[in-house]
């Protein structure tokens, strides 16, 4: 890679928090499961974005293990998730957060 | 690897081979009490090892990731112990269940193992692995096998704000490695940054990040939103691992974290965790009192009592009272294991015929000293440990937590613990004067495994209070070795 071509580590972290940023607020904002599960893998995404620029920066490979190692564990915890969500849907028939929320808090 | 290093490693591959025999039994033979059988063998047997390796140590690194010493295998053998009285507790209460509950042992076996996991963990790859192991099987225990609605809803609360705090923490560790180049504590505590401009703010934000995601998992105020809900949704066996093993394995590599990388030398962090356990303490203990079930009376009472944790983790900030600080949270820990095993305990022997909803209503206790004398007597037990009555556990506990205390100096805490001991005791004591009041009686099928688990639960909460001495040379020796 030419030097040219080489982003600041800075501008690649400040476009992962962004699409952090962007999933947390999905995940307060949203109230359909599915969208909420969606925005859940954005945060997780953003991470592994953080991760494999900050890897880059210190040229390791640590940063893209994490990355392998954030998206198997974003895998395992969807598939939960969605098998929740089909119960869900099956008990309540809605896949609305707050029709499934019948206790206080 | 060599073969010492394996060697150090037995208790956790003794438990995975457990894992992976049970996965096989469980595919060709479905028998409740044979999986409960091998499971609670299993966990013994991971238990033995573990003692076995703490016998003649060689504390070392087992990999960068792991690392094996009188610590992790105290943390452990706290760990499986928890996780052996919780499978023999639950094995009633699954077995009124119906069909297709022998894959909870596994789930309940993969959580331990995540718990072993953080334990050892010096890395944070590790470190995430096995806090993802612990909390992707908790969210398929809490709802499994979804009978009720209550649990499902508690599943899905607890899965989506888990996984929430998860991705938060993950971006903290991003932002300290993007400043530090390493993710092994030891190297963190040895790598130089530059006190100005972006790392200063990276590492601010990247701690903040990484230290509210573990206050959620330990449920502290302000990030205890959850806590209630689920305890309250979630099978009662259930909620007793939640409440213990997943707390225990979090607060052991908290501890380890901070006390590897001496986090204790920033001012910030100390004063934003002195402000943590202060309102834990007075919160939990105000929201307890207005409570009139009794899985959600201990959910507030739980998040007081890492509260009154926190005290003795922040008493470790000061040089000279660090070993007695380590001390003190280690055998508060064991004690708050033992009683709020015991507490669900209870709670689960007595919902073991009830479908959707645990029995947890304040009243149906009315008359249980007259009913069941002696599950009213392992009850009040608890209870008394829970408030810090002296011949238990409990007692013992909260005596260290205030010993580190003061060794450390800090009387605002000091005050705040005493202040919150004297609000636990009215609703602790209530629970005890309910079940003194007459009323009509209501049957209670108590499995035999369960009451001998009960019984032997109190029997260890009674001698850990009266003759504490063992138990404080371990874990005076485990501090000794880690500072």
């Amino acid at each position: 890679m030419t030097e040219a071509l080489t982003i600041p580590m800075e501008h690649g972290l400040l476009l992962a928090s962004l699409l952090f940023l962007i999933g947390l607020l999905g995940v307060m904002v949203r109230r359909n499961i599915i969208v909420i599960l969606m925005s859940l893998e954005i945060m997780l995404n953003a991470c592994c974005m953080a991760f494999i620029f900050a890897g880059a920066h210190w040229g390791q490979t640590d940063g893209q293990i994490m990355f392998m190692l954030i998206l198997s564990i974003a895998a395992a915890e969807v598939a939960v998730g969605l098998g929740l969500l089909l119960q869900v849907f099956r008990r309540f028939g809605s896949l609305d957060i707050d029709r499934a929320s019948r206790m206080r808090g | 690897m060599s073969m010492t290093e394996l060697y150090s490693l037995l208790p956790m591959i003794t438990l995975t081979s457990v894992i992976l025999v049970l996965m096989m039994v469980i595919a060709f033979a479905r028998n409740l009490a044979l999986t409960c059988g091998l499971s609670a063998g299993g966990l013994l047997l991971t238990l033995v090892s573990v003692f076995w390796v703490n016998h003649d140590l060689s504390a070392g690194f087992v990999t960068p990731l792991l690392v094996v010493d009188a610590y992790a295998l105290m943390f452990s053998a706290l760990i499986v112990s928890g996780s052996f009285f919780i499978t023999l507790i639950a094995y009633g209460y699954k077995v009124q269940r119906g069909e297709l509950q022998d894959e909870f042992f596994l789930l309940l076996l993969l959580a331990t193992l995540g718990g072993i996991t953080l334990a050892h963990s010096t890395h944070f790859a590790s470190f995430v692995l096995g806090l993802e192991l612990l909390g992707i099987s908790l969210y398929a225990m809490i709802s499994y096998p979804n009978q009720g609605l209550f649990s499902l809803e508690a599943a899905l609360k607890y899965l989506i704000l888990s996984a929430v705090s998860s991705a938060i923490m993950l971006f903290g560790i991003a932002l300290v490695y993007a400043v530090l180049g390493s993710l092994s504590f030891t190297e963190i505590a040895s790598n130089v940054y530059q006190d100005t401009g972006f790392d200063r703010l990276f590492i601010l934000v990247g701690s903040g990040m990484i230290l509210a995601g573990i206050s959620f998992k330990l449920s502290l105020v302000p990030f205890h939103m959850w806590t209630p809900d689920v305890y309250e949704g979630a099978p009662a066996p259930v909620t007793a691992f939640l409440a213990t093993v997943s707390k225990g394995g979090i607060f052991a590599v908290l501890l380890r974290f901070f006390t590897t990388v001496d986090s204790y030398q920033y001012e910030t962090i100390i004063s934003g965790l002195f402000w943590i356990a202060l309102l834990s303490i007075l919160v939990g203990n105000i929201l307890a009192l207005m409570q009139t079930s009794i899985k959600r009376m201990l959910a507030y009472s739980s998040i007081a009592q890492i509260g009154y944790l926190m005290v003795a983790f922040i008493a470790a900030s000061e040089i000279g009272g660090k070993q007695l600080a380590i001390e003190a949270s280690a055998f508060f820990l064991i004690a708050y294991f033992l009683t709020t095993i015991g507490a669900f305990g209870v709670v689960t022997i007595m919902s073991i015929d009830s479908t959707d909803h645990d029995q947890d209503g304040l009243d149906k206790y009315e008359g249980l000293f007259w009913h069941r004398p002696l599950l009213a007597g392992f009850f009040s037990t608890m209870m008394l440990s829970l408030a810090g009555i002296p011949l238990t556990a409990g007692f013992i506990g909260k005596f260290y937590i205030i010993a580190a205390g003061v060794k450390s100096e800090l009387w605002i805490l000091l005050a705040v613990v005493v202040i919150g001991s004297g609000i636990g005791l009215f609703y602790y004591l209530r629970v005890i004067f309910t079940m003194t009041k007459q009323s009509e009686s209501n049957e209670v099928n108590v499995s035999a495994t369960g009451g001998w688990a009960m019984a032997a639960v109190t029997l260890l909460l009674v001698i850990l209070g009266v003759y504490p001495a063992p138990v404080i040379e371990w874990v005076s020796a485990v501090a000794k070795a880690l500072v």
